[in-house]
């Protein structure tokens, strides 16, 4: 085993924001963790928005109704593949992470990236397939 | 070190409660982009087993982002005084999450 259990620890300010969205010199891994924040603040704003919108709920079967044909709209259906395309990242990303960071395959982080694109891609399409009702 | 057994905690947790949310909310139903109607959503949740997972599913999705926005903030470097205000901030805000989201689930299951 190459490293220590547990997350990577260091002194002081980590990677700028500015830097996140910044692809150039960075390897996999850096990639991997600036999208893995990104989509993660993401998933946070839109737990917040689906609680919100869910009090239709709380109001009535009307504002339900209403609200079901905004959102089943099919414009607003590739909101729901960006959505599914977060959470796929997020969470297949988030257990290489977490083995990583836990001390497992250290040496074949890149190689669980490419295991974790190789299970998430066709599940995305997938998805996809069927919010947009053909499957 | 107590944070990071957290996070990875609840979010192995998440795969599986996250999973099982997105595919009966909205891969089951026939319903135009997979979502519930009214009624159809106040059946679901007046399941007690589906109750069940979706309150572990709100209570495991509320700490895994608490802990990720902490270690966002941590990495931002805010200083001591903004350190003093992450936890108990995020306690605050953790708690009133879980607590919408209870008084959601439970009035909507009461309602079926």
């Amino acid at each position: 085993m190459s490293a220590a259990p547990g997350p990577v620890r260091h002194k002081g300010r980590g990677p700028a924001v500015s830097g996140w969205v910044a692809p150039r010199g960075r390897a996999l891994g850096g990639r991997s963790f600036a999208l893995h924040r990104i989509t993660g603040i993401a998933l946070v704003i839109y737990l917040y928005v689906h609680l919100g919108v869910l009090s239709m709920l709380l109001i009535g079967e009307s504002a339900w109704g209403d609200f079901l044909s905004v959102v089943t709209a099919k414009g607003f259906l590739a909101f729901d593949v960006v959505l599914i395309f977060g959470l796929l990242f997020h969470a297949l990303n988030g257990i290489r992470v977490a083995l990583v960071g836990s001390g497992y395959l250290v040496r074949h982080q890149r190689a669980l990236f490419w295991v974790a694109t190789a299970i998430g891609t066709p599940l995305l399409v997938y998805a996809a397939i069927h919010v947009f009702g053909g499957a | 070190m107590r944070a990071w057994r957290w996070t990875v905690g609840s979010g192995v947790a998440l795969v599986v409660l996250a999973a099982v949310h997105m595919v009966a909310q909205h891969f089951v139903v026939d319903e135009a982009g997979g979502m519930r109607t009214y009624q159809q959503v106040l059946d679901y949740i007046a399941n007690p087993i589906i109750f069940v997972i979706e309150c572990g599913f709100l209570f495991a999705v509320a700490i895994h982002a608490m802990l990720g926005l902490r270690g966002i903030l941590l990495d931002l470097d805010p200083g001591p005084r903004g350190r003093r205000w992450i936890d108990p901030g995020l306690w605050v805000l953790g708690t009133v999450t879980v607590a919408y989201g209870l008084v959601l689930l439970t009035t909507l299951a009461l309602r079926a």
